[in-house]
């Protein structure tokens, strides 16, 4: 999927100074860039700060997006960085709280409260068993419909990495549907 | 293709994310294997269920204060979304300039018996000995290169 006319007339309004012209440049992908930070993050306070430096990001890099790439992956592919980014900062805060703390009784701390508070949908119940990574191309491929390239892409991986990773995805997720969504798979 | 390589390949299988040739081998295992024929419909079935679960979930959305409030914080940041112009930086200019001429300098030093230098000649007539020198425009300072003639250096005068 490419950029559209319209979206290149704002990328050019933006570029020559009108930055009045971001607001319906994003507009259309405001839902759904928020809701792939979700489904990364599982949890809707990190979602849209998640998706707020997104946006802050893809304005400050837009003079540097290949217009021959489709808007919509692009601004994923800053997203799903930024998850990243946070995923990975917040587990080096917790080891370091950890080390920390070591002797002292097992404290989880008031994310993982949030978190667990944060966990209501089956679908999110269900990527909850999936590793970060797993969960990135899980979500890129089969829920938002990207293909395996452009999810390549997405997340600076191989082809074969994704492939990897979406064939344990999938296996994981089936075994989860069958052991503790029964009623997923029959379809209620 | 034995029933453990399919099996191993069934969840790429299940949307056809495999490379053709694959896929090729796969279906047609699957077409002669009933075992394998029913384990695929239940990857395509649990990931056609995860799909409607995905699209029937309500996902959060943005409220219009904390839209607007994002909006306005790209405001103050507008000079930065702009097209970077070369005129537009003035020190990368004056360095390409300089770069340009530095360069066609050390061109004409090489390919003409120029008067960019003072040459000492050997016994044989060949230049022994090449001087290069740098003149700074905003400073005034001046460099004197000396080269042999393999344009090893050989000393400087300021």
């Amino acid at each position: 999927m490419r950029m559209n006319e319209t979206e290149k007339e704002l990328v050019e309004m933006i570029l020559s100074g009108h930055t009045e012209a971001f607001e319906p440049l994003v507009t259309p992908y405001r839902q759904p860039l928020l809701a792939l930070a979700y489904r990364l993050t599982r949890n809707r306070e990190e979602a849209l700060e998640v998706t707020q430096e997104a946006l802050l990001r893809a304005f400050r890099s837009l003079a540097r997006y290949d217009v021959s790439r489709s808007f919509r992956n692009w601004l994923f592919q800053i997203a799903a960085n930024e998850a990243r980014d946070r995923h990975r900062k917040r587990a080096r805060e917790r080891a370091a709280v950890e080390d920390a703390a070591w002797d002292k009784p097992p404290f989880a701390g008031p994310e993982a409260g949030r978190e667990r508070r944060e966990i209501r949908s089956d679908i999110l119940q269900c990527l909850a068993v999936l590793s970060p990574r797993e969960r990135e191309v899980f979500v890129l491929r089969d829920l938002e419909e990207l293909d395996i390239k452009e999810t390549a892409r997405t997340l600076g991986c191989s082809s074969i990495s994704v492939r990897v990773n979406l064939s344990s995805a999938r296996r994981k997720l089936r075994e989860a549907i069958r052991n503790d969504f029964p009623y997923l798979e029959d379809g209620r | 293709m034995t029933c453990r390589k399919a099996k191993k390949l069934m969840p790429l299988c299940a949307s056809d994310d495999l490379r053709p040739r694959l896929l090729a081998a796969v279906r047609a295992h699957i077409d002669a294997c009933l075992s394998c024929r029913k384990e695929l419909g239940e990857y395509r079935q649990a990931l056609t269920r995860l799909k409607a679960a995905a699209k029937a979930e309500s996902v959060p959305d943005w409220s219009e204060g904390d839209w607007r409030a994002l909006m306005a914080r790209l405001r103050p940041d507008a000079s930065a979304a702009r097209r970077p112009t070369f005129l537009a930086r003035p020190r990368w200019a004056a360095a390409s300039v300089l770069g340009v001429f530095l360069g066609l300098a050390v061109l004409t030093m090489l390919f003409k018996d120029g008067n960019l230098g003072q040459r000492e000649t050997s016994a044989a007539g060949e230049p022994s000995v090449v001087s290069l020198t740098l003149v700074s425009q905003q400073t005034g300072l001046k460099i004197v290169w000396f080269l042999d003639k393999n344009f090893e250096w050989k000393g400087d005068e300021n």
